[in-house]
């Protein structure tokens, strides 16, 4: 379960301040696919930053299965983030002298996986995402959306319980776009994992239980959805 | 523990493999030339000392040097300490020389300097004066009226000294009148002339024993004795083994005897030294941790990135660190080579120094002591910037 309390975020650049996030609060249950939907500059990749650990907020807590994350140790935060979470950036954040597979395994490499086994499961992700024929190739030899299902590739590759996604689709066409919200949901399913998805299409709107409407660093609006899923 | 190391070195390959080849090439050769730098001045110094010692034992003062006791002029009973000394085991041969100063006249010329009385049979067994011959012969038993002389002395026609006594072109054959300090003159035929490349050794010369001691009224004494032991090296041990063998003069080292000019001589260089060394390494420092910081500063992004996706900064230095290992490693490798190359050169081409040809020698403990002081240097010029740039914020990182 993940429990968002009063989450402010206040960038400062010399006297001015930019509040990214006003206070949201919300509580997203195990198993619950989270759509996050808003205008661009509303707080989106912000809260995601902050619900992945990559960002402190300025004030409010973020607990994650009852733990208050931020009072975690860096090392124990490295460790979560290694072990607990995937995260898709928004502008995917390949490492350009890594091919394919070899950013993808990266992190199983750290978590002791044997060789055998992780070149297994590094190959097998790619081939769901799609990118079954281009696993050894580097960053520069693979077009956007390439890069990008190499991104959702590591993401995924050890079967995070929380997978938070920014815009995971925005450079797919929309029959990729569906093979990877279907590998999401089987995900999701499969594994009861919670997922958290910074979306602007309107018809991904049907994989999601419920949508978080941010709207200038505030929730807008939060609706059920797919209500017969 | 291990895991982490697993990381790092394959970040550290991979880096390596895909990065900038340019790069990982002039940090090597940079390494590399720094290493020589670090190598070769001590190897001359030691070249020197090296040439400076065997000059010392060869022809100036054999491996110790008997001396009268404080006060005499001379040694006496020469003959029975010399074969006193020539018992003790690891003594290969004794010379007694008479030294008196003297002035030599040629040609309307003339140069003071010192004459040496040697018994040539005795001389041949510790100095290798006898094979320095470059023109006539070595003096022999019963040569009461000739002399042999150092180039220097001779001379060539017309050329100055430039302040060493010559007498500008001496030949084998002519006559040479001497001057004895008790105001004697005699004159010697010039039966050959040697080059030994020690100054004070070429601006000398020699002549029997019995030709000094006959004009100076000696016999059986001597100004000092050399002595030749069988292996270079263990002079103070020896030093004592005399003296406890009952010698009852002063004895002194060669090196004792050479001390006062040759270790100002090493110290100045030692200076010049230290400071080359420590300019080297700076420099070393400087680079390192200039190509290091520009690649990691470089690598900000990818830095961040990895501490996103869960591996920890430590990993992260590491594989910088293991990095700059590496081309520490090949720096040190190619340094080596590099020595190779500029001693192979020298060997070949010594350079040659007043005290004679100088061949470089490198010593290995100076060479571990590069080695070591490279890699100390290279960690940490590589960890500082790893370090910095890992504990920067993430997102910062990232987005800038
Ligand atoms: N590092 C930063 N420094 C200053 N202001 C920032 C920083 N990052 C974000 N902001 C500001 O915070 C606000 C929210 O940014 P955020 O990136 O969360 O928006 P977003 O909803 O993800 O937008 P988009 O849909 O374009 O990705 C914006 O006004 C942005 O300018
Ligand atoms: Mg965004």
């Amino acid at each position: 379960m993940i429990v968002a309390e009063e989450i402010t975020r206040v960038y400062r650049m010399g006297k001015v301040e930019v509040w990214a996030l006003k206070g949201v609060s919300f509580t997203i249950a195990d198993g619950e696919f989270v759509g996050i939907t808003g205008a661009s500059g509303s707080g989106k990749s912000t809260l995601l930053h902050i619900l992945g650990l990559l960002d402190r907020p300025t004030s409010g807590r973020v607990l994650i299965g009852d733990r208050d994350v931020q009072r975690l140790s860096d090392r124990q935060q490295t460790l979560f983030r290694l072990n607990r979470l995937g995260y898709v950036f928004q502008d995917y954040a390949l490492i350009p002298e890594l091919t394919a597979i070899e950013n993808v395994i990266v992190t199983s490499l750290a978590r002791g996986v044997s060789e055998k086994e992780y070149l297994k499961r590094g190959a097998e992700v790619l081939r769901e995402v799609g990118l079954g024929d281009r696993i050894n190739h580097r960053q520069s030899e693979l077009s956007g959306g390439e890069q990008q299902r190499v991104a959702i590739a590591r993401a995924i590759v050890h079967k995070p319980s929380i997978l938070l996604a920014d815009e995971p689709c925005a450079n797919l066409d929309s029959e990729t776009s569906k093979n990877i919200l279907d590998l999401f949901k089987q995900l999701n399913e499969d594994l009861n994992q919670s997922i958290v998805m910074v979306s602007h299409e309107k018809w991904h709107e049907r994989y999601f239980c419920r949508i978080i409407d941010l709207k200038d660093g505030l929730i807008n609006s939060m609706r059920e959805c797919n209500v017969n899923r | 523990m291990l895991e982490n190391l697993k990381v790092a070195s394959f970040l550290a390959f991979k880096q390596i493999q895909r990065g900038s080849k340019g790069t990982l090439i002039l940090t090597i050769m940079i390494i590399a030339l720094v290493f020589v730098n670090l190598v070769f001045l001590p190897s001359i110094i030691s070249g020197v000392v090296e040439t400076f010692n065997s000059q010392s034992i060869n022809f100036n003062y054999g491996n110790l040097v008997i001396e009268p006791r404080e006060g005499d002029q001379y040694i006496s009973d020469v003959d029975a300490l010399q074969k006193k000394v020539e018992q003790i085991p690891g003594i290969v041969g004794t010379s007694p020389r008479v030294s008196t100063g003297v002035t030599f006249f040629y040609k309307g010329r003339n140069a003071r300097s010192t004459l040496y009385g040697i018994n040539p049979q005795d001389e041949r067994s510790v100095t290798t004066i006898n094979e320095r011959i470059v023109q006539g012969e070595f003096l022999s038993r019963g040569d009461t009226d000739k002399i042999i002389m150092g180039k220097t002395l001779a001379g060539t026609e017309g050329e100055e000294g430039g302040g060493l006594p010559t007498l500008q072109g001496v030949q084998v054959g002519d006559s040479v009148e001497v001057a004895f300090p008790n105001g004697e003159r005699r004159t010697f035929q010039v039966k050959g002339i040697y080059e030994t490349q020690s100054i004070s050794v070429d601006t000398s010369a020699f002549t029997t024993t019995d030709a000094v001691a006959q004009v100076l009224g000696l016999e059986d004494q001597a100004s000092q004795i050399l002595v030749k032991t069988a292996v270079n090296g263990q002079e103070e041990m020896f030093r004592i083994r005399l003296l406890s063998y009952g010698v009852q003069q002063q004895v002194f080292t060669y090196e004792q005897k050479g001390a006062g000019f040759v270790n100002q001589a090493i110290q100045s260089f030692e200076i010049i030294n230290a400071i080359s060394t420590l300019v080297s390494l700076i420099i070393a420092i400087v680079v390192i941790f200039i190509v290091i910081f520009i690649n990691t500063v470089n690598k900000r992004r990818q830095i961040g990135i990895l501490k996103a996706i869960g591996i920890d900064k430590q990993i992260i230095i590491n594989s910088y660190v293991l990095q700059v290992l590496f081309i520490a490693t090949l720096g040190a490798l190619a340094g080596i080579v590099l020595t190779a190359g500029v001693i192979y050169y020298l060997t070949v081409n010594p350079l040659v120094f007043p005290g004679g040809p100088v061949f470089p020698v490198i010593e290995p403990a100076t060479v571990v002591r590069s080695i070591a002081s490279l890699f100390a240097v290279s960690v940490i010029a590589g960890y500082i910037p790893a370090w910095k740039t890992a504990h920067e914020e993430i997102l910062d990182a990232i987005q800038r």
